[in-house]
């Protein structure tokens, strides 16, 4: 029986992702930390577009689903 | 004796195994933990966002004393564009003026002067009082500097936010 596996572009991708993610919170907290807080309406709007990408590849993609 | 694996058939080997789904579902629920916590920045500090707030928000300039109140070596806390934006105000042993947010770049603690520099208790960070450099401790970056004027009549007003100075300038 063949097993659905997820593909590893796809797993590359939300990885990457995360990376951003990561950069882009420590960016932002640095600059709250500053007292610069103008980026952060961007920021979160980048951080959620992340996101729901990520939430999409995971839980709503079944056409990544590769064969093992 | 080993009757439960009867009862019980699981292969522990497969039990353990986890998919790329599964972890890319994970690594999806961290993305999202980011992004609630930039969110949670946005909505712990939007009070100090510019002016929103017509009824609390105050002037860029603002009057915080008068030279004689504070001696030099001394130091005045003063909150500035809200009551959350707490500062200090600091008369220098040489006779100069500084302000800086008391929010240390590290992790947002509160600093204080001790009399030669600004410390932050809470990672034994230090800065500077000339530029507010970091000289100890795990901050990297310089802390916020207010711009300090000292009028003729003796009254210390601060005025906006100076601009950060270049990391390098510190040698």
């Amino acid at each position: 029986m063949n097993k659905a596996a997820f593909t590893a572009a796809a797993l590359a991708v939300i990885l990457l992702i995360v990376l951003i993610q990561a950069y882009l919170f420590d960016t932002v907290l640095g600059a709250v930390l500053d007292g610069q807080r103008s980026q952060l309406a961007g920021a979160l709007a980048v951080s959620a577009a992340l996101t729901a990408v990520a939430l999409y590849l995971a839980f709503k993609a079944p056409g990544l689903d590769g064969r093992r | 004796m080993a009757g439960w694996k009867t009862l019980f058939p699981v292969d522990l080997a497969e039990e353990s195994r986890l998919s790329r789904r599964e972890f890319a579902r994970f690594l999806a629920l961290v993305s999202a933990g980011f992004t609630g916590g930039i969110g949670y920045l946005m909505a712990r500090k939007r009070p100090l966002d510019g002016a929103p707030d017509p009824a609390s928000a105050r002037p860029l300039d603002l009057e915080v004393c008068r030279a004689e109140d504070v001696a030099p070596g001394n130091s005045l806390l003063f909150t500035y564009r809200d009551p959350q934006d707490r500062c200090v105000l600091i008369h220098t042993p040489g006779g100069d003026w500084r302000a800086y947010r008391q929010t240390c770049t590290h992790l947002g603690c509160a600093v204080r002067w001790d009399g030669k520099g600004l410390e932050c208790p809470c990672h034994n960070g230090y800065f500077e009082v000339e530029q507010g450099f970091p000289i100890q401790g795990p901050p990297t970056r310089p802390l916020s500097r207010l711009r300090v004027e000292v009028e003729a009549d003796g009254r210390v007003w601060v005025r906006g936010d100076l601009p950060k100075p270049a990391t390098g300038s510190l040698a």
